[in-house]
Protein backbone atom coordinates (compact mmCIF):
# COMPACT_ATOMS: atom_id res chain seq x y z
CA UNK A 1 0.00 0.00 0.00
CA UNK A 2 1.33 3.74 -0.85
CA UNK A 3 2.27 5.22 2.27
CA UNK A 4 0.51 8.85 1.03
CA UNK A 5 -2.74 6.94 0.08
CA UNK A 6 -3.35 6.81 3.87
CA UNK A 7 -3.14 11.13 3.49
CA UNK A 8 -4.95 11.21 0.10
CA UNK A 9 -8.07 8.80 1.32
CA UNK A 10 -7.98 9.38 5.46
CA UNK A 11 -12.03 10.34 4.88
CA UNK A 12 -12.92 6.98 3.36
CA UNK A 13 -10.69 5.06 5.96
CA UNK A 14 -12.79 6.63 8.56
CA UNK A 15 -16.00 6.20 6.83
CA UNK A 16 -14.93 2.19 6.42
CA UNK A 17 -13.94 1.87 10.15
CA UNK A 18 -16.78 3.21 11.34
CA UNK A 19 -19.20 0.94 9.25
CA UNK A 20 -17.08 -1.68 10.02
CA UNK A 21 -17.32 -0.91 14.43
CA UNK A 22 -20.73 -0.32 14.12
CA UNK A 23 -21.01 -3.87 11.79
CA UNK A 24 -18.93 -5.89 13.88
CA UNK A 25 -20.48 -5.17 17.25
CA UNK A 26 -23.22 -7.33 17.07
CA UNK A 27 -20.87 -10.28 16.25
CA UNK A 28 -20.76 -12.22 19.07
CA UNK A 29 -17.24 -14.01 18.25
CA UNK A 30 -15.76 -10.80 17.90
CA UNK A 31 -16.93 -9.75 21.13
CA UNK A 32 -15.35 -12.60 22.12
CA UNK A 33 -11.99 -11.99 20.51
CA UNK A 34 -11.60 -8.93 22.29
CA UNK A 35 -13.22 -8.92 25.57
CA UNK A 36 -14.03 -12.09 26.99
CA UNK A 37 -10.69 -14.04 26.40
CA UNK A 38 -8.17 -11.37 26.63
CA UNK A 39 -10.37 -11.21 30.24
CA UNK A 40 -10.16 -14.94 30.78
CA UNK A 41 -6.37 -14.66 30.36
CA UNK A 42 -6.03 -11.93 32.10
CA UNK A 43 -7.68 -13.71 35.39
CA UNK A 44 -5.17 -16.77 34.69
CA UNK A 45 -2.53 -14.33 34.83
CA UNK A 46 -3.39 -12.66 37.74
CA UNK A 47 -3.65 -16.04 39.48
CA UNK A 48 -0.09 -17.48 38.04
CA UNK A 49 1.57 -14.47 38.35
CA UNK A 50 0.52 -13.25 41.57
CA UNK A 51 4.05 -14.59 43.44
CA UNK A 52 5.80 -12.32 41.36
CA UNK A 53 4.87 -9.35 43.51
CA UNK A 54 5.60 -5.40 42.83
CA UNK A 55 3.52 -4.10 39.23
CA UNK A 56 2.73 -7.96 38.07
CA UNK A 57 -1.11 -6.93 38.01
CA UNK A 58 -0.78 -3.44 35.33
CA UNK A 59 2.02 -5.94 33.31
CA UNK A 60 -1.11 -9.04 33.27
CA UNK A 61 -3.31 -6.10 31.87
CA UNK A 62 -1.04 -4.73 28.87
CA UNK A 63 -0.20 -8.44 28.46
CA UNK A 64 -3.76 -9.99 28.61
CA UNK A 65 -4.98 -7.02 26.51
CA UNK A 66 -1.96 -7.15 24.00
CA UNK A 67 -3.59 -10.97 23.40
CA UNK A 68 -6.65 -9.61 22.27
CA UNK A 69 -5.05 -7.80 19.80
CA UNK A 70 -3.26 -10.46 18.06
CA UNK A 71 -6.45 -12.67 18.59
CA UNK A 72 -8.72 -9.97 16.62
CA UNK A 73 -6.23 -9.06 14.12
CA UNK A 74 -5.70 -13.14 13.36
CA UNK A 75 -9.09 -14.00 13.26
CA UNK A 76 -10.97 -11.00 12.22
CA UNK A 77 -8.60 -8.83 9.83
CA UNK A 78 -7.13 -12.37 8.96
CA UNK A 79 -10.91 -12.67 7.41
CA UNK A 80 -11.62 -9.21 6.74
CA UNK A 81 -11.63 -9.98 3.00
CA UNK A 82 -12.88 -13.65 2.93
CA UNK A 83 -15.74 -11.60 5.03
CA UNK A 84 -16.44 -9.53 2.23
CA UNK A 85 -16.86 -12.67 -0.52
CA UNK A 86 -19.18 -14.01 2.20
CA UNK A 87 -21.56 -11.17 2.55
CA UNK A 88 -21.00 -10.81 -1.84
CA UNK A 89 -19.99 -7.39 -1.44
CA UNK A 90 -16.22 -7.81 -2.75
CA UNK A 91 -16.95 -7.34 -6.23
CA UNK A 92 -18.70 -4.09 -5.52
CA UNK A 93 -15.63 -3.26 -3.64
CA UNK A 94 -12.83 -4.20 -5.47
CA UNK A 95 -14.87 -2.44 -8.75
CA UNK A 96 -14.83 0.95 -6.71
CA UNK A 97 -12.11 3.84 -7.78
CA UNK A 98 -10.73 3.46 -3.97
CA UNK A 99 -8.13 1.42 -3.95
CA UNK A 100 -9.29 -1.99 -2.29
CA UNK A 101 -6.30 -2.09 0.22
CA UNK A 102 -7.16 1.24 1.54
CA UNK A 103 -10.29 0.08 2.56
CA UNK A 104 -9.22 -2.88 4.33
CA UNK A 105 -6.88 -0.30 6.08
CA UNK A 106 -9.91 1.21 7.56
CA UNK A 107 -11.41 -2.07 8.40
CA UNK A 108 -8.27 -3.32 10.55
CA UNK A 109 -8.03 0.31 12.06
CA UNK A 110 -11.70 -0.17 13.17
CA UNK A 111 -10.46 -4.08 14.15
CA UNK A 112 -7.51 -2.57 16.33
CA UNK A 113 -9.27 0.19 17.90
CA UNK A 114 -12.09 -1.79 19.27
CA UNK A 115 -9.56 -4.58 20.45
CA UNK A 116 -8.26 -1.77 22.57
CA UNK A 117 -11.05 -2.57 24.83
CA UNK A 118 -9.21 -5.92 25.40
CA UNK A 119 -6.77 -3.60 27.52
CA UNK A 120 -9.44 -1.42 29.11
CA UNK A 121 -11.77 -4.24 29.96
CA UNK A 122 -8.51 -5.90 32.22
CA UNK A 123 -8.00 -2.80 33.47
CA UNK A 124 -11.39 -2.82 34.91
CA UNK A 125 -11.29 -6.32 35.84
CA UNK A 126 -8.11 -6.22 37.87
CA UNK A 127 -8.68 -3.14 39.32
CA UNK A 128 -12.10 -3.14 40.52
CA UNK A 129 -12.90 -7.12 41.13
CA UNK A 130 -9.31 -8.00 42.35
CA UNK A 131 -8.83 -4.65 43.78
CA UNK A 132 -5.09 -3.95 42.61
CA UNK A 133 -4.44 0.02 42.35
CA UNK A 134 -2.62 0.57 39.07
CA UNK A 135 -0.43 2.78 38.01
CA UNK A 136 1.11 3.87 34.24
CA UNK A 137 5.19 4.47 34.87
CA UNK A 138 5.03 7.02 32.16
CA UNK A 139 1.62 7.70 30.66
CA UNK A 140 2.34 9.92 27.48
CA UNK A 141 5.13 7.84 26.64
CA UNK A 142 2.52 4.64 26.88
CA UNK A 143 0.36 6.75 24.84
CA UNK A 144 2.72 6.94 22.30
CA UNK A 145 3.21 3.53 22.11
CA UNK A 146 -0.37 2.41 21.77
CA UNK A 147 -0.39 4.88 18.80
CA UNK A 148 2.04 3.40 17.56
CA UNK A 149 1.00 -0.39 18.22
CA UNK A 150 -2.35 0.29 16.45
CA UNK A 151 -0.51 1.37 13.48
CA UNK A 152 2.16 -1.46 13.74
CA UNK A 153 -0.73 -3.84 13.68
CA UNK A 154 -2.84 -2.53 11.01
CA UNK A 155 0.02 -2.93 8.97
CA UNK A 156 0.82 -6.16 9.76
CA UNK A 157 -2.80 -7.25 9.27
CA UNK A 158 -2.67 -5.33 5.80
CA UNK A 159 -0.36 -8.61 4.93
CA UNK A 160 -2.14 -11.09 6.80
CA UNK A 161 -5.60 -11.16 4.93
CA UNK A 162 -4.62 -11.01 1.38
CA UNK A 163 -2.45 -14.24 2.48
CA UNK A 164 -5.42 -16.48 4.04
CA UNK A 165 -7.44 -15.45 0.54
CA UNK A 166 -4.49 -16.53 -2.16
CA UNK A 167 -2.64 -19.28 0.03
CA UNK A 168 -5.45 -21.26 1.78
CA UNK A 169 -3.19 -23.57 2.94
CA UNK A 170 -1.64 -21.15 5.35
CA UNK A 171 -5.34 -19.90 6.42
CA UNK A 172 -5.82 -23.57 7.34
CA UNK A 173 -3.31 -23.30 10.09
CA UNK A 174 -5.18 -20.05 11.80
CA UNK A 175 -6.09 -21.88 14.80
CA UNK A 176 -2.75 -23.08 15.92
CA UNK A 177 -0.78 -19.54 15.07
CA UNK A 178 -2.70 -17.21 17.95
CA UNK A 179 -0.78 -18.88 20.83
CA UNK A 180 2.51 -19.16 19.44
CA UNK A 181 2.28 -15.35 18.89
CA UNK A 182 1.73 -14.75 22.65
CA UNK A 183 4.80 -16.68 23.26
CA UNK A 184 6.99 -15.58 20.96
CA UNK A 185 6.15 -11.47 21.02
CA UNK A 186 6.98 -11.94 24.77
CA UNK A 187 2.96 -10.51 25.90
CA UNK A 188 2.67 -12.21 29.12
CA UNK A 189 6.59 -13.45 29.93
CA UNK A 190 9.61 -12.05 28.68
CA UNK A 191 11.44 -13.59 25.93
CA UNK A 192 14.35 -14.52 27.57
CA UNK A 193 12.16 -17.94 28.80
CA UNK A 194 12.58 -19.18 25.46
CA UNK A 195 15.37 -20.88 23.75
CA UNK A 196 17.61 -18.68 22.04
CA UNK A 197 17.24 -19.94 18.54
CA UNK A 198 13.58 -17.85 18.87
CA UNK A 199 15.16 -15.22 19.31
CA UNK A 200 15.49 -13.97 16.15
CA UNK A 201 11.53 -14.95 15.59
CA UNK A 202 10.42 -12.66 18.25
CA UNK A 203 12.35 -9.39 16.64
CA UNK A 204 11.25 -9.79 13.17
CA UNK A 205 7.45 -9.96 14.46
CA UNK A 206 5.70 -6.53 15.15
CA UNK A 207 3.63 -7.55 17.88
CA UNK A 208 6.94 -8.41 19.71
CA UNK A 209 7.99 -4.82 19.63
CA UNK A 210 4.53 -3.23 20.71
CA UNK A 211 5.10 -5.74 23.53
CA UNK A 212 7.88 -4.11 24.43
CA UNK A 213 6.88 -0.36 24.21
CA UNK A 214 4.12 -1.20 26.05
CA UNK A 215 5.39 -2.82 28.86
CA UNK A 216 8.76 -0.76 29.32
CA UNK A 217 6.28 2.40 29.51
CA UNK A 218 3.96 1.09 32.23
CA UNK A 219 5.27 -1.06 34.58
CA UNK A 220 9.41 -0.88 33.06
CA UNK A 221 12.07 1.53 33.85
CA UNK A 222 10.56 4.07 31.01
CA UNK A 223 14.41 4.13 29.62
CA UNK A 224 14.09 6.40 26.59
CA UNK A 225 16.25 4.37 24.84
CA UNK A 226 14.51 0.81 25.10
CA UNK A 227 11.26 2.84 23.71
CA UNK A 228 12.66 4.76 21.00
CA UNK A 229 14.27 1.50 19.86
CA UNK A 230 10.86 -0.21 20.37
CA UNK A 231 9.11 2.43 18.47
CA UNK A 232 11.75 2.53 15.77
CA UNK A 233 11.20 -0.95 15.22
CA UNK A 234 7.31 -0.66 15.04
CA UNK A 235 7.78 2.08 12.45
CA UNK A 236 10.52 0.22 10.17
CA UNK A 237 8.03 -3.11 10.22
CA UNK A 238 5.12 -1.16 9.61
CA UNK A 239 6.93 0.66 6.11
CA UNK A 240 8.07 -3.00 5.39
CA UNK A 241 4.33 -4.36 5.77
CA UNK A 242 2.71 -1.93 4.00
CA UNK A 243 5.74 -2.51 1.27
CA UNK A 244 4.90 -6.24 0.84
CA UNK A 245 0.57 -5.63 1.51
CA UNK A 246 1.10 -3.24 -1.71
CA UNK A 247 2.69 -5.95 -3.52
CA UNK A 248 0.21 -8.50 -2.29
CA UNK A 249 -2.51 -6.51 -3.29
CA UNK A 250 -2.06 -6.20 -6.68
CA UNK A 251 -0.83 -9.62 -7.01
CA UNK A 252 -4.43 -10.86 -5.38
CA UNK A 253 -6.35 -8.37 -7.72
CA UNK A 254 -4.69 -9.76 -10.83
CA UNK A 255 -4.90 -13.37 -9.68
CA UNK A 256 -8.67 -12.96 -9.25
CA UNK A 257 -9.17 -11.01 -12.52
CA UNK A 258 -7.38 -13.62 -14.60
CA UNK A 259 -8.92 -16.55 -12.90
CA UNK A 260 -12.18 -14.75 -12.64
CA UNK A 261 -11.83 -16.19 -8.95
CA UNK A 262 -13.19 -13.40 -6.68
CA UNK A 263 -16.51 -14.91 -5.84
CA UNK A 264 -15.21 -18.23 -5.50
CA UNK A 265 -14.07 -20.37 -2.53
CA UNK B 1 -33.05 -59.09 20.13
CA UNK B 2 -33.96 -57.49 16.82
CA UNK B 3 -34.68 -53.99 18.60
CA UNK B 4 -30.69 -53.78 20.35
CA UNK B 5 -29.39 -54.92 16.87
CA UNK B 6 -30.97 -52.29 15.14
CA UNK B 7 -30.19 -49.71 17.58
CA UNK B 8 -26.18 -50.60 17.73
CA UNK B 9 -26.60 -50.59 14.41
CA UNK B 10 -28.51 -46.86 14.22
CA UNK B 11 -25.75 -46.10 17.25
CA UNK B 12 -22.51 -47.30 14.66
CA UNK B 13 -23.85 -45.45 11.76
CA UNK B 14 -24.94 -42.00 13.04
CA UNK B 15 -21.19 -42.22 14.90
CA UNK B 16 -19.41 -42.70 11.83
CA UNK B 17 -21.56 -40.48 9.31
CA UNK B 18 -21.40 -37.68 11.68
CA UNK B 19 -18.12 -37.57 12.13
CA UNK B 20 -16.81 -38.41 8.63
CA UNK B 21 -19.71 -34.85 7.84
CA UNK B 22 -17.39 -33.11 10.08
CA UNK B 23 -14.39 -33.54 7.06
CA UNK B 24 -16.49 -31.91 5.06
CA UNK B 25 -15.80 -28.50 5.79
CA UNK B 26 -13.43 -29.34 8.07
CA UNK B 27 -10.49 -30.27 6.27
CA UNK B 28 -7.72 -32.62 7.48
CA UNK B 29 -4.78 -29.94 7.88
CA UNK B 30 -7.42 -27.52 9.95
CA UNK B 31 -7.84 -30.69 12.11
CA UNK B 32 -4.23 -31.83 11.78
CA UNK B 33 -3.68 -28.12 13.16
CA UNK B 34 -6.00 -28.19 15.85
CA UNK B 35 -4.87 -32.00 16.65
CA UNK B 36 -1.31 -31.48 17.10
CA UNK B 37 0.06 -27.81 16.58
CA UNK B 38 -2.57 -26.04 19.05
CA UNK B 39 -2.02 -28.27 21.89
CA UNK B 40 1.45 -28.01 21.68
CA UNK B 41 0.97 -24.23 21.53
CA UNK B 42 -1.54 -24.08 24.50
CA UNK B 43 0.42 -26.04 26.66
CA UNK B 44 3.84 -24.39 26.08
CA UNK B 45 1.95 -21.09 26.71
CA UNK B 46 0.76 -21.70 30.09
CA UNK B 47 3.74 -24.01 30.83
CA UNK B 48 6.07 -20.89 30.20
CA UNK B 49 3.41 -18.60 32.13
CA UNK B 50 3.31 -20.41 35.33
CA UNK B 51 7.09 -21.35 35.19
CA UNK B 52 7.43 -17.53 35.12
CA UNK B 53 5.01 -17.06 38.12
CA UNK B 54 6.56 -19.66 40.26
CA UNK B 55 10.29 -19.35 39.18
CA UNK B 56 10.55 -22.31 37.24
CA UNK B 57 9.09 -25.25 40.00
CA UNK B 58 5.99 -27.20 39.31
CA UNK B 59 6.29 -27.10 35.11
CA UNK B 60 4.42 -30.85 35.38
CA UNK B 61 1.44 -29.32 37.27
CA UNK B 62 0.50 -26.86 34.08
CA UNK B 63 2.25 -29.22 31.52
CA UNK B 64 -0.34 -32.15 32.51
CA UNK B 65 -3.38 -30.08 33.12
CA UNK B 66 -3.61 -28.55 29.82
CA UNK B 67 -3.04 -31.56 28.40
CA UNK B 68 -6.01 -33.43 29.54
CA UNK B 69 -7.83 -30.34 29.20
CA UNK B 70 -7.44 -30.68 25.56
CA UNK B 71 -9.99 -33.47 25.82
CA UNK B 72 -12.50 -30.01 25.61
CA UNK B 73 -11.24 -29.66 21.91
CA UNK B 74 -12.93 -32.82 20.82
CA UNK B 75 -15.71 -32.65 23.54
CA UNK B 76 -16.71 -29.10 23.30
CA UNK B 77 -16.15 -28.44 19.81
CA UNK B 78 -16.23 -31.40 18.02
CA UNK B 79 -19.61 -32.65 19.83
CA UNK B 80 -21.42 -29.58 19.33
CA UNK B 81 -20.26 -29.59 15.51
CA UNK B 82 -21.63 -32.87 15.20
CA UNK B 83 -25.07 -32.20 16.67
CA UNK B 84 -25.60 -28.20 15.02
CA UNK B 85 -24.37 -30.23 12.06
CA UNK B 86 -27.52 -31.09 11.06
CA UNK B 87 -29.24 -27.96 11.61
CA UNK B 88 -26.56 -26.03 9.11
CA UNK B 89 -26.53 -28.68 6.34
CA UNK B 90 -30.40 -28.50 6.66
CA UNK B 91 -31.11 -32.66 7.64
CA UNK B 92 -32.53 -31.74 11.16
CA UNK B 93 -36.33 -32.23 9.35
CA UNK B 94 -35.61 -35.93 8.32
CA UNK B 95 -33.51 -36.66 11.18
CA UNK B 96 -36.81 -35.87 13.45
CA UNK B 97 -39.00 -37.50 10.49
CA UNK B 98 -37.53 -40.90 11.28
CA UNK B 99 -38.89 -43.22 14.32
CA UNK B 100 -35.19 -44.23 15.27
CA UNK B 101 -34.46 -44.33 18.73
CA UNK B 102 -33.69 -41.21 20.17
CA UNK B 103 -31.15 -42.16 22.67
CA UNK B 104 -28.96 -44.12 20.77
CA UNK B 105 -28.89 -41.11 17.59
CA UNK B 106 -28.22 -38.23 19.72
CA UNK B 107 -25.21 -40.43 22.16
CA UNK B 108 -24.07 -41.55 18.83
CA UNK B 109 -23.00 -38.55 18.40
CA UNK B 110 -20.02 -38.68 20.81
CA UNK B 111 -18.83 -41.53 20.29
CA UNK B 112 -16.08 -40.38 17.95
CA UNK B 113 -15.36 -37.82 19.69
CA UNK B 114 -14.36 -39.42 23.00
CA UNK B 115 -11.97 -41.59 20.95
CA UNK B 116 -10.58 -38.91 18.57
CA UNK B 117 -10.35 -36.59 22.03
CA UNK B 118 -8.39 -39.19 24.20
CA UNK B 119 -6.04 -40.02 20.99
CA UNK B 120 -5.46 -35.58 21.47
CA UNK B 121 -4.54 -35.87 25.42
CA UNK B 122 -2.28 -38.98 24.43
CA UNK B 123 -0.41 -36.44 21.68
CA UNK B 124 -0.37 -33.87 24.43
CA UNK B 125 1.12 -35.81 27.15
CA UNK B 126 3.50 -37.15 24.49
CA UNK B 127 4.86 -33.36 23.68
CA UNK B 128 4.82 -33.10 27.52
CA UNK B 129 7.04 -35.59 27.69
CA UNK B 130 9.72 -34.55 25.18
CA UNK B 131 9.67 -30.85 25.57
CA UNK B 132 9.22 -31.16 29.46
CA UNK B 133 10.39 -33.85 30.73
CA UNK B 134 7.32 -34.69 31.84
CA UNK B 135 8.33 -38.52 34.10
CA UNK B 136 6.21 -41.23 33.65
CA UNK B 137 8.00 -44.24 34.97
CA UNK B 138 6.78 -44.14 37.98
CA UNK B 139 2.98 -44.08 36.52
CA UNK B 140 0.42 -46.89 36.41
CA UNK B 141 0.03 -46.11 32.44
CA UNK B 142 -3.35 -48.20 32.11
CA UNK B 143 -4.98 -46.61 35.10
CA UNK B 144 -4.21 -43.51 33.67
CA UNK B 145 -5.41 -44.44 29.66
CA UNK B 146 -8.59 -45.51 31.73
CA UNK B 147 -8.43 -41.79 33.52
CA UNK B 148 -8.28 -40.02 29.99
CA UNK B 149 -10.99 -42.36 28.58
CA UNK B 150 -13.14 -41.09 31.37
CA UNK B 151 -11.93 -37.45 31.58
CA UNK B 152 -12.64 -37.29 27.48
CA UNK B 153 -16.34 -39.05 28.33
CA UNK B 154 -17.08 -36.60 30.92
CA UNK B 155 -16.37 -33.62 28.82
CA UNK B 156 -18.07 -35.10 25.42
CA UNK B 157 -21.22 -35.66 28.11
CA UNK B 158 -20.76 -31.41 28.50
CA UNK B 159 -20.07 -31.55 24.99
CA UNK B 160 -24.08 -32.89 23.88
CA UNK B 161 -25.47 -30.36 26.41
CA UNK B 162 -23.62 -27.42 24.38
CA UNK B 163 -24.42 -29.05 21.22
CA UNK B 164 -28.51 -28.65 22.54
CA UNK B 165 -27.64 -25.15 22.80
CA UNK B 166 -26.45 -25.28 19.06
CA UNK B 167 -29.83 -26.03 18.37
CA UNK B 168 -31.62 -22.80 20.20
CA UNK B 169 -28.78 -20.27 19.40
CA UNK B 170 -27.01 -18.37 17.27
CA UNK B 171 -23.97 -17.81 19.22
CA UNK B 172 -23.25 -21.33 19.97
CA UNK B 173 -19.37 -20.38 18.81
CA UNK B 174 -19.33 -17.44 21.34
CA UNK B 175 -20.37 -19.93 24.25
CA UNK B 176 -18.02 -22.96 23.46
CA UNK B 177 -15.47 -20.97 23.01
CA UNK B 178 -16.07 -19.17 26.78
CA UNK B 179 -16.74 -22.42 28.16
CA UNK B 180 -13.60 -23.44 26.84
CA UNK B 181 -11.69 -20.75 28.47
CA UNK B 182 -13.32 -21.13 31.80
CA UNK B 183 -12.49 -24.26 31.68
CA UNK B 184 -8.72 -22.96 31.53
CA UNK B 185 -9.51 -21.46 35.13
CA UNK B 186 -12.38 -23.80 37.17
CA UNK B 187 -10.43 -27.18 35.99
CA UNK B 188 -7.80 -26.57 37.93
CA UNK B 189 -5.40 -27.04 34.68
CA UNK B 190 -3.45 -23.92 35.74
CA UNK B 191 -4.41 -23.19 39.06
CA UNK B 192 -3.84 -25.10 42.48
CA UNK B 193 -8.20 -25.44 42.99
CA UNK B 194 -7.70 -24.58 46.72
CA UNK B 195 -5.83 -21.30 46.11
CA UNK B 196 -9.04 -19.80 44.82
CA UNK B 197 -11.80 -18.14 46.13
CA UNK B 198 -14.55 -20.63 48.05
CA UNK B 199 -17.27 -19.70 45.11
CA UNK B 200 -14.87 -20.76 42.41
CA UNK B 201 -13.35 -23.88 44.17
CA UNK B 202 -17.59 -25.23 44.59
CA UNK B 203 -18.14 -24.35 40.83
CA UNK B 204 -15.23 -26.33 39.81
CA UNK B 205 -16.69 -29.51 41.75
CA UNK B 206 -19.83 -29.36 39.81
CA UNK B 207 -17.75 -29.27 36.09
CA UNK B 208 -16.22 -32.42 34.06
CA UNK B 209 -12.56 -32.33 34.00
CA UNK B 210 -11.49 -30.98 37.71
CA UNK B 211 -11.28 -34.72 38.95
CA UNK B 212 -9.88 -36.62 35.51
CA UNK B 213 -6.81 -33.77 35.80
CA UNK B 214 -6.32 -34.30 39.41
CA UNK B 215 -6.52 -38.13 39.09
CA UNK B 216 -3.93 -37.68 36.18
CA UNK B 217 -1.80 -35.55 38.37
CA UNK B 218 -1.59 -38.47 41.14
CA UNK B 219 -1.04 -41.26 38.82
CA UNK B 220 1.65 -39.61 36.97
CA UNK B 221 3.36 -38.89 40.41
CA UNK B 222 3.08 -42.44 41.01
CA UNK B 223 -0.39 -42.56 42.63
CA UNK B 224 -2.02 -45.94 42.80
CA UNK B 225 -5.27 -46.52 40.79
CA UNK B 226 -7.25 -46.61 44.39
CA UNK B 227 -6.60 -43.60 45.15
CA UNK B 228 -8.15 -41.98 42.19
CA UNK B 229 -11.04 -44.36 41.56
CA UNK B 230 -13.63 -42.02 44.07
CA UNK B 231 -12.50 -39.45 41.29
CA UNK B 232 -13.01 -40.96 38.47
CA UNK B 233 -16.34 -42.73 39.87
CA UNK B 234 -17.51 -38.68 40.69
CA UNK B 235 -15.83 -37.81 37.03
CA UNK B 236 -17.89 -39.98 35.25
CA UNK B 237 -20.70 -39.54 37.01
CA UNK B 238 -20.68 -35.63 36.11
CA UNK B 239 -20.74 -36.42 32.59
CA UNK B 240 -23.19 -38.50 32.56
CA UNK B 241 -25.18 -35.96 34.13
CA UNK B 242 -24.31 -33.26 31.67
CA UNK B 243 -25.24 -35.89 28.81
CA UNK B 244 -28.18 -36.54 30.33
CA UNK B 245 -29.55 -33.09 30.35
CA UNK B 246 -28.56 -32.59 26.65
CA UNK B 247 -30.82 -35.90 26.11
CA UNK B 248 -33.47 -34.09 27.90
CA UNK B 249 -33.05 -30.55 26.32
CA UNK B 250 -32.76 -32.59 22.93
CA UNK B 251 -36.50 -34.85 23.39
CA UNK B 252 -37.92 -30.87 24.84
CA UNK B 253 -36.45 -29.06 21.34
CA UNK B 254 -37.45 -31.86 19.34
CA UNK B 255 -41.08 -31.32 20.99
CA UNK B 256 -41.12 -27.59 20.70
CA UNK B 257 -40.02 -27.84 17.04
CA UNK B 258 -42.89 -29.81 16.15
CA UNK B 259 -45.63 -28.09 18.03
CA UNK B 260 -44.75 -24.44 17.18
CA UNK B 261 -43.02 -25.46 13.63
CA UNK B 262 -39.85 -24.26 14.59
CA UNK B 263 -37.68 -26.41 13.55
CA UNK B 264 -35.34 -24.19 11.13
CA UNK B 265 -35.54 -21.12 12.88
CA UNK B 266 -32.39 -19.90 15.31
Amino acid sequence: MKFRNIFVYWRTILRVAEITLRHQWNDSFILFSILVQPMIIAVLALFMLRGLGGDYAMFVVVGSGLTGLWSSLLFISGNSINGERWQGTLESLVSTPTPFEVIVFGKNLANVIQSLLSMTASYLLASLLFGYTLQLVAPLLFIGSVLLSIFAFISFGLIIAPLFIMYRGIQQWQNAMEFPVYILAGFLFPIAMLPGWTTPISYILPPYWAARALHETSTGGADLEKIMLAWGMMLFFSVIDLLIASRLFKVMLYKARVDATLETE
Amino acid sequence: MRVITNNLRLFWRGTLLSYVALFAWLRPTTYAASKILMPLAQILFFSILGSYGTGGSNVDFYVIGNAIQIAAVSGIFGVTMSIGGDRWAGTLPYLFGTPANRLMMFFGRAFMHIIDGAFGVVIALGWGALLFGVDFSQTNLSALGLTVIITTISTCGLGLLMGCLSLLTANVMFVNNTVYFLLLIFSGANIALDTLPNWMQGFSQVLPLTRGIAASRALIAGGSFAEVSPLLVNEIGIGLAYGWLGYLLFKWFEYQAKRKGTLETV
